[in-house]
């Protein structure tokens, strides 16, 4: 019960602590302040979500693409709440789980890779480039995909969502009957 | 039909509000799929046809009107700027109004330039908190309090130099450059004296708040949506900028090699 109340104490903070980095750097490309609020929120949760993956036992590319396909479901949530466009909401939310590790230690072991003399070191420095690079890359896409993938498959105009508005509106009870303002993607 | 010759024909005037829009929001980081949507949708709310080219720093527009057969194109050139979400959501939400509201294309021009005047967050303010951003971001990789505080003042200083270098209009690759190098080498200290259990935490994401995430972001998303060459030019302008970074960080770990970096 302990290691519960541990664990779910480790994850709030892993929350806390991306949300304040995601209105920090959101408002590096000057977000308007709520929209800086529920991106830091949704970053918040994907953060923690991540963490949880990653404590179960879940590769961080796979737990980074969970993590932002929550992240853009719960944006399209604002979007529709506030008459945003869900990216504004969901891009910044994905910065903190930017893997700049990663990447900072492809160039840390490039810049030793350059200055070994050991052909033995130079073999493991190679792994180690070739390991961060990849992860970097493949997590910057995960986060990526995750995000876009859902955007594009219930984007008022897809099939989905004409589908899935047909069955709960009818035939005729479209959104652009109801004055557009209901529609700001 | 004839004094309407003298002013400037409709045309004419809903080319140069999409000019300027477009342009607007593409230099402000908007998706390129968002800007042609808008462009299409205003000019179909003044029955107007709109075809849109864009390329790395330049668009090419074209405005017709199906009814008197008359076009207009135009070529117009990207303004420098860093992302600037406000602008593009404001606009967004001003080409919605435009075409539900029909407003007039005099009130929409006033609506841009309030727009533009816009202020952003006051400098220190926002040195502050992304100085704070950034130092939650090390506890994100589980850097100590020690390398925290380090991340902190390592972010104030390398935010500072951005902000003063971009104030006096250097280029950007070297404004990043040198913005990295002083974060830095004011992280290193924390190798150098072997400060906390994490120094290399520390000097690792010292650097962090420099990386361009949103444009990296966009260009993903450009290239999935079809836009593969306005995609290609944000990951390479992105690239461009990733690679200032890693030689600011690089000269600091050239500086300080000898100390156990």
């Amino acid at each position: 019960m302990s290691d519960f109340l541990l664990l779910a104490g480790k994850v709030a903070a892993d929350g806390l602590f991306a949300v304040v980095a995601c209105i920090g750097f959101a408002l590096i490309s000057n977000a308007s302040r709520p929209v800086c609020l529920m991106a830091g929120l949704l970053a918040g949760l994907g953060h923690a979500t991540r963490y949880v993956l990653l404590h179960l036992g879940m590769g961080i590319t796979s737990a980074s693409l969970c993590a932002a396909t929550l992240v853009s479901f719960c944006s399209m949530f604002c979007a529709r709440r506030w008459h945003t466009p869900a990216e504004f909401y969901a891009f910044p939310a994905l910065l903190p789980m930017i893997p700049g590790m990663y990447a900072y230690r492809t160039i840390l072991a490039t810049m030793h890779f350059l200055s070994a003399a050991e052909p033995s070191a130079r073999e493991a420095l190679l792994v180690e480039i070739a390991y961060n690079a990849l992860t970097t890359c493949c997590v910057m896409g995960a986060l990526v995909i995750g995000a876009i993938v859902p955007l594009f498959a219930l984007h008022e105009e897809s099939p989905l969502a004409r589908w899935r508005h047909h069955r709960t509106a009818g035939p005729e009870g479209g959104d652009a009957e109801h004055g557009g303002g209901a529609r700001q993607d | 039909m004839a004094t309407e010759r003298q002013t400037p024909s409709d045309v004419r005037r809903v080319s140069e509000f999409l000019q300027t829009f477009c342009v607007v929001m593409l230099a402000g980081g908007a998706q390129t799929l968002r800007v042609e949507r808008n462009a299409r949708r205003i000019g179909t709310a003044y029955g107007m046809a709109v075809e849109l080219a864009m390329f790395s720093r330049h668009i090419m527009l074209t405005v017709s009107d199906g009814a008197s057969g008359e076009t207009c194109t135009a070529v117009r050139s990207l303004p420098a700027g860093g992302p600037n979400f406000t602008r593009v959501q404001a606009l967004n939400a001003l080409g919605w109004r435009m075409v539900n509201e029909h407003l007039p294309l005099e009130d929409a021009w006033r609506e841009v330039e309030h727009i533009l005047s816009l202020p952003s967050v006051p400098p220190l303010r926002l040195c502050l908190l992304v100085a704070c951003a950034n130092a939650a971001f090390c506890r994100l990789f589980d850097g100590d309090a020690v390398a925290m505080l380090l991340v902190f003042v390592a972010t104030l200083i390398g935010f500072s130099v951005r902000q003063a270098l971009s104030r006096v209009g250097m280029n950007p690759k070297i404004v990043y450059l040198c913005a990295a190098f002083c974060a830095s080498l004011t992280a290193s200290c924390g190798v150098v004296w072997q400060l906390g259990t994490t120094p290399q935490t520390a000097l690792g994401v010292s650097v962090l708040f420099l990386i361009p995430g949103i444009p990296l972001i966009n260009a993903v998303q450009d290239i999935l949506d079809g836009h593969v060459l306005m995609g290609i030019v944000r990951a390479v302008q992105a690239g461009m900028l990733i690679a200032a970074i890693a030689l600011g960080l690089s000269l600091t770990m050239l500086l300080v090699e000898g100390a156990g970096v």
